[in-house]
């Protein structure tokens, strides 16, 4: 037997790096946070000489002019990883996916393919070169043991069965896998290098260190012995379906989301578990422009930006883990109608986030509700015809700005709510957006407000009514309100809106003087 | 004419967001005559609000709102002193039964305390609004109708305030049926919280800091505009144009409000004389007893100086205050408490005679009227000095025991946001994250000198905070103005008032964070301003060390020190000083205190007087160290200005040094009284007032034309005494430290062993870094033994030592034969509270368990301690404490190699066979033993100091090679060399007065170097100067008098070792 251990030091700056060669040979600092606050998370050799330093705020480090200052990106981490292991399948089908930046291969039986496991290794790291990130590699007959070397030894390294406790030995006690405590204990008894812990004796050392001491005796020895644990794709149900003549049409794209989605939800059965979430991903083809005219026009109307992309993506978050291929086929129909691809689609990925399923019982005293599912699909059929962002629960917003309010998701009401016998007084309809008006002040009160083209005369007010706040936020407010009780006379012999029509001839409003963007508002009327 | 009355000032504690001076300064400025202040369950502000409002001619009315039961609040007016009275007894009795902070009055508590009161309806948080809200109007009518009757109907005010609110007007409008109704008269007010409306923004913040909440999620708990603040007659009126009596209300009613707290009507105590007999009679016999035992029977000039003092006393009717002093200072003599008084107390003969001070102002002719005089109208001020610690507080509790606690109490300290704690809140209110916070408050500075460079808006730039982005200003800008305004009442360190009579009903007393203690809504200063006698009992880290080192004389030397009796003119201490070799003594110690030492040279006991009182701020900035010098080293003849002033000039040469100086140069040249000289003493103090300070210029002028002196010299006087009089420090008090600095020099040079114990069992106080002290210690030939768990104690014991074992080093370096064989005969085990992490009882438990019987083992003293954590063994190991119990080899890391089995606990199923067997089973640790370099590391991490050699010793010969001298090299070479010197830093200093040069003062093993750094070279090397802990700096020697310092020209930092204990900064 015989292990590859195929490690990349510096890994975040390495992904960064990675698309971009010509930062390469450049000093380069990574920093991360909240913004505005950056800190300086991940640097290279040549940033560290000029003076920069883990911790150092973006501020501070833009002053070195030689650094070249990024984002960490933790995309291009995914994708530097994905091709780490990339690069390990395309040299064993046995490897273990050991961390982000170090992936273990079984390269046993190679020889006849590469010769040496000095030529296999640098094979590994020739490939890791094209594939633009440079790996230390280490080969050992043991797998800890190449992949501690492959932490501590830079370049190629080739340890031989018999040479392996000499080699190790000279690696400092940090590349083991160590607890931050257990360190600590090393340093203060002064063991520095694995030949050093090695040669404790073991018995003592378990009494002190207990069995993680023994784990560490045993691979600063280069006696470790495990098996491989073969990488596996995440808990992640994907399938995808590559077409070869580009669908345009709803209706045959249900058949095949159909098929996917008995498909996703056949595995997710067989694993006892639902989806959470389902998300579609299209690949649209990018020689539409010239021959799909309907569909040219259909994108022209949608909102999403993403339809004028080549792909197109959309999640679709569930209320209760569903796994019903029939149900959640009608909701993903009624999404897409409501957000339909810009161009044909080439190819369809569909992938589940999986979760536990909901249990069928519900409690003996639970009063009935809708079915859950049959709900999503109600308010899935009604964000088709309103628009996702204006559907859901009205939910006022703590706070003295006048009107605030957010959407949330709609749920049933709980039973302490039916019971409530609260009810408003009076009630305040309010005009969103509120509509502009022109008022005509005497001694600072008004008498008389034109909008709408109607103009009322005020025969009661009551104001101002003052408020402002959020002076710590650019969208800062200063209203000065009013109630008003308005008799109204047209002032137009055609009435052009049909709000119009229907308002009364007399009633009580309430108008705002916006003192910040000074200008009158009507925000609403009490019925 | 409307006056606001209801306004709350920031002394409700994040209820309001101005002091009240900015409330009286706007209060004028409208024009309005008069308003009240009605602080949140307290008065705190109100001496603030009075003595702003009496300088600006405005009525400052008094009063508070009061916490009901129910969160409402009562809000109250003071009509007379029997209400202001009634008003702080009711809020003592709140305050004192609850948790700080919290409390609530019940009805009955208000009723009884109701005279004298006006209640108004109150805004938002009054009764009216409550009772409206949880009952509507019926309630309503029934909580005020319930106010009448506690308060009675003619003083029942219906408040109305109108702040552009729907649910307000609505209250306002039940409010005035309910006035109708009761036939209640209405009164208009603002509820104001603030002086401007920008300050909304404060108080905006302050709330989310009270309900621990963001401005993000604060929603309606924030304020709903910013209506709050102060607002003019006019527009009052304008606001009530509809309630034209509410407004005219406000006069009326202000007019009834005759209370002022220039009626307090506080009273000190009377001493309860034996035999009845008055005060002053009881007062002259003990006088008189204490002055045969000072000055004899035949010191006339004290005999009459002493009557005059009595005289002027019973005049003034302050028996009663010396004699409760003087039953204080008996109290601590009887329980064996080092107590001496400081400050201008010391110019009293009176004082000395009773044992209250040391210093005698008789022989060192001292100024009684600088004390206590008839004119000014102020009470003098004592301040006691006492051991810090426990005897300190013995001493309060008795005060407490002897008037009771509601007849004394601590004055308070009023905390308010600096820099860093208004960075820290206001950066959690605007949603910042801690890391962010915890960066800027790190780099908010604390270097006493500010260069233009020092900013808030610098330090925020530093800390990587945009401006351009809005929260980020919007944090810059709060944190400007939130600066200064109160946060919460603290504890002053020692200020004691006391009262005739109950304290509690001339101001609110509340229990402090100590247990057993109360304290005043007032702070010292608040209490001087009202007249209030206060007695400072002060805790001074040097009287402890001095009682200390008392003590382990009596007990290792069997020696018996008395303080009072040491001998005057030892050549040894003089000797000492005159070589500036002072670490570790008190006042003495510091590097500019040394810079001075060997040019001023002291010779006797006055110049370590004029030593203390020269090295100050004012002597510096006033310019009178460089004239003193060189007229002391002969290089210019002294001139007392005139030869009148001769007799007062004589002893510091003719340069005023002293308060007392500046007083008798007025009395002589001018002929002004004691009482006229220290009015002139104030009016040129610190709070100057330009028309005060040119009358007082005017007469000190007629006077010497009358002495007929001559315009020319008048000029240099009248010079000598303005620009002096602001900076000038009492001879009294500089006599009295003088006397503690000689102590301490004494006891060092005689007794180091003793007093370097004492002083590193009473850490943290004074200069330096116990690492320092212990290392100056051993170079003075004092024998440091580590700690050991077989003999250190909790505190650093003596230990004696044959000739034999003398250390070496002590051999080496002692220069005193004689003195060597005293030193030698103690060595000083350090004790076990330097250990860092090591907690009392542990060490109490291992010092009861190895006196029944030896720790065999490691083992053995885990289980004969279980309470003893890993880390605390660890660190005993570390530092090679457990040595001597460890194995056979006995060395730091076989320490530590058994402890870390002995930590591991054995598990059920082993437990009981541990402990029944002895663990004799000890292998030999196979760690190697730690270099010398680890030993360093871990002696500063486990204890912050090292007994071995120091850092630098070790890297001595590399050094040498790079040229770098040591500090003892250095005074064998003359001035103006360059030179090379590198050590550890051990104190940075900028200080206020040196225009931005920074003083570093760099260790090494064979002694202390200073450096001195230009602003300019400074600003080039700012971080690694602040940054780093050794330093090799290339400069220029200057030696100028023996006062050796590098004036550096490059400073680079030295990597030698991470084992270094921190410096001491930005003084």
């Amino acid at each position: 037997m015989a292990f590859a251990s195929i490690h990349i030091p510096g890994f975040l700056i390495q992904s960064v790096v990675r698309p971009e060669p010509a930062l390469r040979n450049r000093a380069i600092a990574l920093i991360d946070g909240t913004p505005p606050l950056w800190t300086v998370i991940a640097t290279n050799e040549a940033a560290l000489q000029s003076g920069i330093q883990l911790g150092m705020a973006k501020s501070q480090a833009a002053q070195f002019c030689a650094v070249e200052i990024r984002h960490r990106s933790q995309p291009q981490e995914k994708i530097a990883h994905a091709a780490l292991l990339d690069l390990g399948w395309s040299m064993s089908p046995r490897i273990e996916d050991t961390a982000p930046d170090t992936v273990l291969a079984d390269i046993s039986g190679l020889a006849s393919l590469f010769g040496s496991a000095e030529n296999i290794a640098r094979e590994l790291a020739a490939r890791a070169s094209l594939l633009g990130l440079a790996a230390n590699v280490a080969v050992a007959s043991n797998m800890e043991v190449a992949l501690l070397a492959s932490r501590g030894f830079p370049g190629i390294t080739v340890i031989p069965a018999d040479e392996e406790p000499q080699r190790l030995g000279l690696l400092p006690v940090h590349v083991l896998p160590v607890s931050p405590e257990t360190l600590e204990i090393l340093d203060r008894w002064g063991i520095r290098t694995c030949a050093a812990l090695a040669a404790l004796p073991l018995l003592d050392l378990s009494e002190r260190l207990g069995q993680d001491g023994v784990r560490l005796h045993k691979l600063a020895r280069g006696a470790s012995v495990r098996s491989l644990v073969l990488a596996q794709t995440s808990l992640c149900f994907e399938e995808e379906m590559e077409l070869e003549d580009s669908v345009e049409e709803l209706e045959p794209l249900s058949f095949i989301l159909g098929r996917l989605l008995d498909q996703l939800c056949a595995r997710l059965n067989a694993r006892s578990l639902a989806a959470n979430s389902i998300h579609t991903r299209f690949k649209l083809d990018p020689a539409f422009e010239n021959d799909s005219p309907r569909l040219k026009e259909k994108a022209r109307h949608s909102a999403n930006k993403k339809t004028a992309a080549k792909a197109y993506e959309k999640s679709m978050t569930l209320p209760v883990p569903m796994r019903d291929s029939k149900m959640l086929l009608k909701l993903l129909r009624l999404h897409l109608q409501s957000d339909p691809p810009a161009a044909p689609i080439l190819k369809v990925s569909l992938s589940a986030d999986p979760a536990r399923p909901r249990p069928a019982q519900a409690g003996l005293f639970q009063p009935l509700s809708p079915d859950p599912e049959k709900l999503e699909l109600t308010v899935a059929r009604l964000a088709h015809l309103v628009g996702d962002s204006n559907i859901g629960s009205p939910e006022l917003i703590d706070t003295h700005r006048p009107g605030e309010f957010r959407l949330r998701r709609f749920l049933p009401p709980r039973e302490e709510f039916l019971g409530s016998n609260h009810r408003p007084l009076t009630v305040f309809r309010i005009f969103r957006p509120p509509l502009p008006a022109q008022v005509d002040l005497r001694d600072a009160r008004p008498v008389c407000v034109s909008f709408n083209a109607q103009c009322g005369h005020v025969i009661a007010a009551s104001g101002p009514w003052r408020t402002s706040g959020d002076w710590w936020r650019e969208d800062t407010w200063q209203h000065d309100e009013w109630d008003l009780e308005l008799r109204f006379e047209p002032v137009l012999d055609q009435i052009p809106h049909a709000r119009l029509a229907k308002s009364p001839q007399h009633g009580v409003y309430c108008i705002y003087f916006d003192t910040l963007r000074p200008n009158w508002f009507v925000r609403g009327i009490y019925d | 004419m409307y006056n606001e009355l209801h306004a709350r000032s920031a002394f409700s504690f994040l209820e309001g967001s101005s002091t009240p001076e900015e409330l009286v300064a706007i209060c004028a400025g409208h024009g309005m005559g008069a308003m009240a202040l009605l602080d949140r369950d307290g008065v705190y502000g109100s001496p603030r609000f009075h003595l702003a409002a009496k300088k600006l001619l405005i009525n400052a009315h008094i009063g508070a709102e009061v916490t009901s039961p129910d969160g409402w609040r009562y809000p109250l007016l003071v009509e007379s002193q029997a209400g202001y009275q009634n008003l702080c007894r009711l809020i003592t009795c709140m305050k004192l039964r609850a948790q700080k902070g919290e409390g609530h009055s019940s009805p009955e508590e208000v009723a009884a305390s109701a005279s004298g009161l006006i209640c108004l309806t109150g805004g938002d948080e009054g009764p009216l609004a409550h009772a409206l809200a949880q009952g509507g109007i019926e309630a309503a009518i029934k909580s005020v109708e319930q106010l009448c009757g506690l308060f009675g109907r003619g003083n029942v005010y219906v408040e109305l305030q109108r702040h552009f609110c729907r649910e307000e007007e609505a209250r306002n409008q039940a409010a005035l049926e309910i006035a109708r109704q009761l036939c209640l008269p209405v009164l208009a007010t603002n509820g104001v919280c603030y002086a401007q409306p920008p300050q909304r923004e404060i108080l905006d913040v302050f709330a989310c800091i009270r309900h621990h909440r963001t401005l993000a999620t604060a929603g309606k708990l924030l304020a709903r505009n910013s209506e709050r603040h102060l607002k003019t007659p006019a527009e009052m009126a304008q606001l009530f144009v509809d309630l034209p009596e509410a407004i005219a209300n406000t006069q009326l009613l202000s007019s009834r409000l005759k209370f002022t707290l220039n009626d307090l009507g506080y009273q000190f105590p009377k001493y309860p004389t034996p035999n009845g007999e008055p005060q002053i009679h009881f007062l002259r016999e003990r006088t008189r007893g204490g002055m045969l035992g000072r000055y004899g029977a035949d010191n006339e000039r004290a005999r009459l100086q002493i009557e005059r003092e009595l005289a002027i006393i019973e005049r003034l009717d302050l028996a009663g205050y010396f004699l409760i002093v003087w039953d204080i200072v008996c109290f601590c003599r009887e329980q064996n408490i080092l107590v001496q008084g400081r400050g201008s107390a010391a110019n009293s003969a009176v004082c000395y005679a009773l044992g209250i001070t040391a210093v005698d102002p008789v022989g060192m002719d001292l100024l009684f009227e600088r004390f206590l005089s008839e004119q000014r109208g102020e009470w003098p001020d004592i301040d006691l000095d006492l051991p810090s610690g426990d005897q300190r507080e013995r001493a309060i509790q008795y005060v407490y025991q002897r008037y009771g606690q509601r007849g004394a109490a601590m004055t308070a300290n009023v905390i308010t946001y600096r820099g860093r704690s208004a960075a820290r809140e206001v950066g959690k209110a605007l949603s910042f994250d801690p890391e962010t916070l915890n960066r800027l408050t790190s780099l908010v500075g604390a270097w006493e000198y500010k260069d233009a460079h020092d900013t808030l808006a610098r330090q925020f730039r530093d800390a990587g905070l945009d401006f351009r982005h809005l929260p980020i200003r919007k944090f810059f800008e709060l944190c400007l103005l939130v600066q200064d305004l109160p946060r919460h009442l603290g504890q002053h360190s020692g200020g004691m008032v006391i009262c005739q009579g109950q304290l509690d009903s001339v101001v609110p007393l509340e229990p402090a964070t100590m247990p057993g203690r109360v304290v005043v809504q007032w702070d010292k200063e608040d209490c001087a301003d009202m007249g209030i006698v206060k007695v400072d009992l002060l805790g001074l880290g040097m009287m402890a060390v001095l009682e200390d080192s008392l003590q382990i004389i009596r007990d290792d030397y069997g020696e018996e020190i008395d303080l009072g009796r040491l001998p005057a003119g030892d050549p040894l201490v003089y000797k000492t000083l005159q070589k500036a070799d002072t670490v570790g003594m008190f006042q003495i110690e510091s590097r500019a205190q040394m810079a001075f030492l060997p040019r001023m040279h002291p010779q006797c006991f006055y110049d370590i007087v004029v030593q203390v009182g020269i090295i100050r701020p004012g002597p510096i900035v006033g310019k009178m160290v460089h004239p003193y010098l060189k007229r002391r080293q002969g290089r210019e003849a002294p001139d007392s200005l005139h030869p009148s002033l001769e007799p007062v000039l004589a002893r510091t040469l003719g340069v005023p040094l002293f308060q007392e100086q500046l007083l008798r140069m007025a009395m002589i040249a001018a002929g002004f009284t004691g009482g006229e000289a220290e009015e002139l003493r104030r009016a040129f103090g610190f709070k100057r007032s330009e028309a005060r300070m040119k009358d007082i210029e005017k007469k000190l002028r007629a006077g010497m034309n009358k002495q007929g002196i001559a315009p020319a010299i008048q000029d240099k006087i009248v010079v000598s005494i303005t620009s002096f009089a602001l900076y000038g420090f009492p001879e009294s008090h500089a006599a009295s430290f003088a006397l503690i600095a000689y102590a301490s020099a004494y006891l060092k040079c005689h007794y180091l062993a003793a007093f370097t114990a004492a002083l590193l069992n009473n850490q943290p106080m004074g200069f330096y870094h116990p690492a320092t002290l212990v290392k100056d210690a051993q170079r003075h030939g004092l024998k440091v033994k580590p700690i050991d768990i077989i003999t250190s104690h909790w505190k650093c014991t003596l230990e004696p030592i044959a000739a034999a074992d003398s250390s070496p080093e002590s051999d080496r370096h002692s220069e005193r034969s004689e003195e060597s064989l005293l030193i030698n005969s103690f060595a000083l085990r350090l004790g076990l509270n330097f250990v860092k992490g090591l907690r009392t009882e542990i060490a109490s438990d291992m010092i009861r368990e190895r006196n029944i019987r030896s720790f065999a083992s490691i083992d053995d003293l885990k289980l004969r301690i279980p309470a003893i954590q890993k880390s605390e063994l660890t660190v005993l190991a570390e530092i090679g404490a457990l040595n001597s119990i460890a194995d056979q080899q006995g060395h730091r890391r076989s320490a530590l190699w058994q402890v870390e089995r002995a930590a591991r606990p054995a598990g059920p199923l082993l437990e009981s066979s541990a402990e029944s067997e002895t663990p004799l089973l000890q292998s030999n640790s196979p760690l190697a033993p730690m270099t010398s370099e680890e030993r360093l590391l871990a002696d500063f991490r486990g204890t912050g100091l090292t007994v071995g050699l120091h850092p630098m010793a070790h890297h001595r010969a590399t050094l040498k090679r790079q040229g770098i001298c040591s500090a003892s090299e250095l005074r064998a070479l003359p001035d103006g060399v360059p030179v090379r010197i590198a050590g550890s830093v051990i104190a940075r200093q900028r200080p206020g007065t040196a225009k931005g040069f920074v003083f570093l003062s760099l260790e090494d093993e064979t002694g202390i170097a200073n450096a001195i750094i230009t602003p300019q070279l400074f600003m080039q090397n700012r971080v690694v100067v602040v940054n780093q802990q050794f330093l090799l700096i290339d400069g220029v020697l200057q030696n100028q008098d023996n006062v050796i310092s590098v004036k550096a020209q490059r400073i680079r930092p030295l990597t030698l070792t991470r084992a270094a204990a921190p410096s001491h900064d930005f003084h």
